[in-house]
């Protein structure tokens, strides 16, 4: 059995330019899009990838060609364009980009008219639509319209949503690390309108992501350093397309994307509205503490942004997210979004008067692995069975792969929705025992 | 490919002529976008010229084109609402490895072509054309990584330079000092936007119908005597010194008479020859075109070689040939010192240059011999078209057919030719000859031969 590259799923298309993500795949798919919304008022944006250019036109194409009006945002980060899309009352959004993946891959997000992203069922109707290539094709195409305002709305909704004026009092220094990515252009300018002293690593758009797009401790050296060198409060780190946020503590160590979230959801918490909270199923143990402290309830979905943003509005949960770094603020909007998230931990240390490094302290100390591994498409079943029978006791949960969780350590493990491998996540208050759970499952896999 | 009651239903026609059809049902971005990854891939590297003529679907259709071309590791430069001859102007004199030009010509609405040009403009020769086709069948594209994806700019195309180019062909102070008012129909395609400053060029008193690219044609896109009504009645109306109609991408043209009288677009070709009388020795045109091409090449004393239909065919007879100039019976006319594409500005420029030497238009033709023409068109389904052309053939054979492009036939008093359209699914039947009768007499013979 073989898989490919590309992979068609309900989150959109994702392939490796030059080799499975072909112009025709992409008109196709775009052509599809837009005949499953009825055409209308569709945005397109992209992140700093050079394929990003070749994509859009082919998404041109295929929008004009089955009625729609393509808008072009140029580069954006998706939480802006997903803002956009609702402010402006569009009637959807295409997102070029491939986030984290390396700068080979490209990809296409969906996005509703309400700015967030289609529901499984929807993008499992479009999908059909995709496959069977019976498109409703029009005879006398719209234009393309542009417009390079595409990031007001978003800095509209922040305004409306915080009060600034603590962390403009403050005056933080902050260096920022957008990875030559979808922030790039915009970053500087909105912590500048927060009165922070900005500090620049990365801001320059080369098209070659100047370290790995995803803003893991191991790929911030640079941020450490700068953070270092130029005595700042804090680091923080982009995606390519701006959904995630990782942060340095004044001392130059990265905190790690899980207390990113957590430090981000308790300064929401303790500053602002109380409510539950929403994370994912691969979510650290950190976040429970954070919610018990604040006496609200914690409750968990299966990976993937839709899911975390669906449950919060079924709920009406203000704050929720995903460990790895994407923080979500309703009243700004139910999408990760990494700009929210840095004004959460900016407002954090102005409110509390602490660093970010006792700020971390004050919460557990928890070791998280997080692994990867190529499967066999039909050998995964097998691994789940033999997980449950090395692993008998513990709470199982099996909405998402399968998650087991014990007193003193759980897992996840689970199919990515992205790339064709398993990924496994184990966290404990012991690096030794999360290690060797690790370790103990690798095996059986 | 059968529709109801045997009319054809998918309307795609696949040649060195372009790759044509209905917009959207069979011609679509989904094919432009495989014939473009063909083409670049064909072209293996290098910048590609692309233009497009105003219809409708052109942006979009160029959008498919332009991510194909640049994932296959081609750059692009486009240069957006421009007349195809233009760019296969701008080709002769820039390096590009290739082009496309998104246009149909004289299809009607909703039709839409592409049509790939070689590295010095010309549309491709029938084995180039093979080896893009090949490609496309076996879907074996080109695939450039990242970083090696060409990249998308915008042309300006230098009209100042296109119009120097004419004044040197044709007597621009004299154009000017005559100071012709002229009527123009470019039908709302690629010509509306450079036509002011052509006639400022030439200081022309210009009056411009129908120059909104975009908007859909006031007549088929086909000039000739039936579509010229409206400029027959602006040049009666404005005492006009003589008016004219192009093409959706100005590669054809047909000319009024100041006296409101449209003239047949097989006067193009001989009118353009005269204008250059003494300055031609070899000139190609095709099987298809009128006794008046023989007739002003004598004139000239230039010698005339007939080539395969259509602009490939003639180009590159005319490069094998040695010939200086070509042109059909449609309206067209390309002159190889200048570029390698049927140009109707360039007929345009060398009809006014006539005017000032030789009066009005009305007695440029008058000295042309009359001929008697017919012109038909009968819509063959493509699966009957085989053996219908087969028993021609041998209904002919005594008279030995000539078969460069379906058959000719010459007699003393009549010639016709059969053969099927590239770009439409139809026989295309012309007969000329030097008296009604006989054009009348043979064209009930050939209706009685084509029943099907």
């Amino acid at each position: 059995m073989r898989t490919s590259d590309l992979k068609i799923s309900i989150s959109g298309i994702r392939g490796i330019v030059g080799q499975s993500l072909t112009p025709q795949l992409i008109i196709k798919f775009a052509e599809a899009f837009s005949t499953y919304i009825g055409g209308g008022d569709i945005a397109m944006a992209t992140d700093t990838r050079p394929s990003g250019e070749m994509v859009k036109s082919a998404v041109s194409a295929g929008l004009l060609s089955c009625g729609a009006s393509p808008l072009d945002l140029g580069i954006l980060p998706i939480p802006s364009l997903q803002i956009y899309t609702r402010e402006h009352r569009l009637d959807g959004a295409i997102s070029v980009t491939a986030s984290h993946n390396p700068v080979e891959w490209n990809a296409l997000k969906l996005i509703k008219r309400d700015g967030r992203f289609l529901y499984p069922y929807e993008a499992e109707e479009l999908l059909d639509f995709y496959f069977q290539g019976k498109f409703r094709r029009v005879e006398h195409p719209l234009t393309i319209r542009s417009d390079d305002r595409g990031f007001q709305p978003h800095l509209r909704k922040i305004k409306e949503c915080f009060d600034l004026s603590a962390i403009r009092r403050r005056g933080f220094k902050a260096v920022i690390d957008p990875c030559g990515g979808a922030a790039a252009p915009y970053v500087s300018r909105f912590l500048s309108e927060l009165g922070v002293d900005v500090v620049e690593v990365n801001t320059e758009i080369t098209g070659t992501f100047p370290r790995g797009p995803e803003p893991l401790p191991e790929n911030l050296t640079a941020l450490s350093e700068a953070v270092k060198r130029s005595g700042a409060d804090i680091g923080l780190a982009q995606d390519a397309d701006a959904d995630r946020l990782a942060a340095v503590d004044e001392n130059g160590d990265p905190i790690g994307e899980e207390y990113t979230l957590a430090l981000a959801v308790e300064g929401w918490l303790q500053h602002r509205r109380r409510g539950p909270v929403v994370v994912n199923l691969s979510t650290s143990r950190i976040l429970d503490e954070v919610a018990r402290n604040s006496g609200v309830d914690l409750i968990r979905t299966k990976v993937g942004e839709i899911n975390v943003t669906r449950m919060m509005a079924r709920i009406g949960a203000p704050v929720g997210g995903e460990g790895n770094g994407g923080i979500i603020i309703s009243d700004v909007h139910l999408c990760r979004d990494s700009f929210g998230g840095m004004v959460m931990l900016l407002e954090h240390l102005a409110k509390s008067g602490a660093g970010l490094s006792d700020l971390k302290r004050r919460l557990p100390a928890y070791s998280m692995i997080k692994e990867k591994r190529s499967v066999p498409f039909r050998k995964r079943k097998a691994i789940f069975i033999r997980l449950l029978l090395k692993f008998p006791k513990g709470k199982r949960e099996t909405s998402d792969g399968l998650r087991i969780d014990y007193p003193k350590f759980w897992f996840h493990v689970r199919p990515s929705n992205t790339e064709p491998v398993m990924r496994i996540i184990v966290e404990s208050e012991s690096t030794e025992t999360a290690r060797r759970v690790a370790e103990e499952i690798i095996e059986e896999i | 490919m059968r529709g109801k009651g045997g009319k054809v239903k998918e309307k795609v026609r696949i040649s060195v002529s372009g790759i044509r059809g209905r917009v959207p049902d069979a011609f679509h971005v989904e094919l432009v976008s495989q014939f473009a990854s063909s083409f670049a891939t064909f072209l293996d590297s290098g910048t590609l010229a692309l233009c497009r003529d105003g219809r409708p679907s052109g942006h979009m259709l160029e959008m498919a084109a332009v991510a194909s071309a640049v994932a296959a590791g081609c750059d692009c430069t486009c240069f957006g609402v421009l007349p195809t001859p233009l760019l296969q102007f701008l080709m002769t004199r820039e390096s590009f490895s290739g082009g496309m030009a998104v246009s149909a010509g004289h299809n009607p609405l909703p039709w839409n072509a592409v049509i790939l040009l070689n590295e010095e403009g010309r549309y491709l020769e029938t084995s180039e054309g093979a080896e893009v086709f090949n490609i496309h069948e076996a879907g074996d594209f080109r695939k450039a990584a990242w970083r090696d994806l060409g990249h998308r700019n915008h042309g300006a195309f230098p009209m100042e330079d296109y119009l120097e180019a004419l004044g040197e062909i044709v007597d621009v102070s004299r154009i000017r000092k005559a100071r012709f008012k002229v009527v123009a129909d470019p039908c709302n395609g690629a010509a509306s936007s450079c036509l002011e400053r052509f006639g400022e060029y030439f200081d022309l008193d210009l009056i411009v119908l129908n120059d909104h690219p975009g908007r859909p044609f006031p007549h088929p896109p086909e000039p000739n005597e039936e579509n010229a009504t409206q400029v027959e009645a602006v040049v009666k109306a404005t005492a006009a010194d003589l008016g004219f109609l192009l093409n959706s991408d100005a590669s054809r043209i047909s000319f009024v008479t100041g006296e409101g009288k449209a003239l047949s677009e097989e006067l193009t070709f001989p009118l353009s020859l005269l204008a250059l009388k003494g300055r031609l020795h070899k000139i190609v045109t095709t099987t298809s075109t009128s006794y008046l091409a023989d007739w002003a090449c004598q004139r000239i004393g230039a010698e005339l070689i007939r080539s395969k239909v259509g602009q490939s065919g003639v180009v590159h007879a005319m490069e094998e040939e040695g010939a200086e100039a070509g042109g059909e019976g449609s309206g067209s006319f390309v002159l190889s010192s200048f570029s390698h594409g049927y140009d109707a500005l360039l007929s345009l420029s060398l009809l006014l240059d006539l005017a000032t030497r030789s009066g009005g238009l009305k007695e440029i033709v008058a000295p042309f011999p009359t001929f008697w023409r017919k012109k038909l068109k009968i819509d063959v389904p493509p699966w009957e078209t085989y053996r219908l052309m087969d028993r021609l053939e041998e209904a002919y054979a005594e008279e030995n057919p000539d078969i460069i492009d379906g058959i000719r036939i010459e007699r003393d008093d009549v010639w016709f030719n059969i053969r099927p359209s590239t770009t439409e699914f139809t026989l295309r039947i012309i007969v000329e000859g030097r008296s009604e009768a006989a054009v009348e007499a043979a064209q009930t013979e050939i209706r009685e031969r084509v029943r099907i």
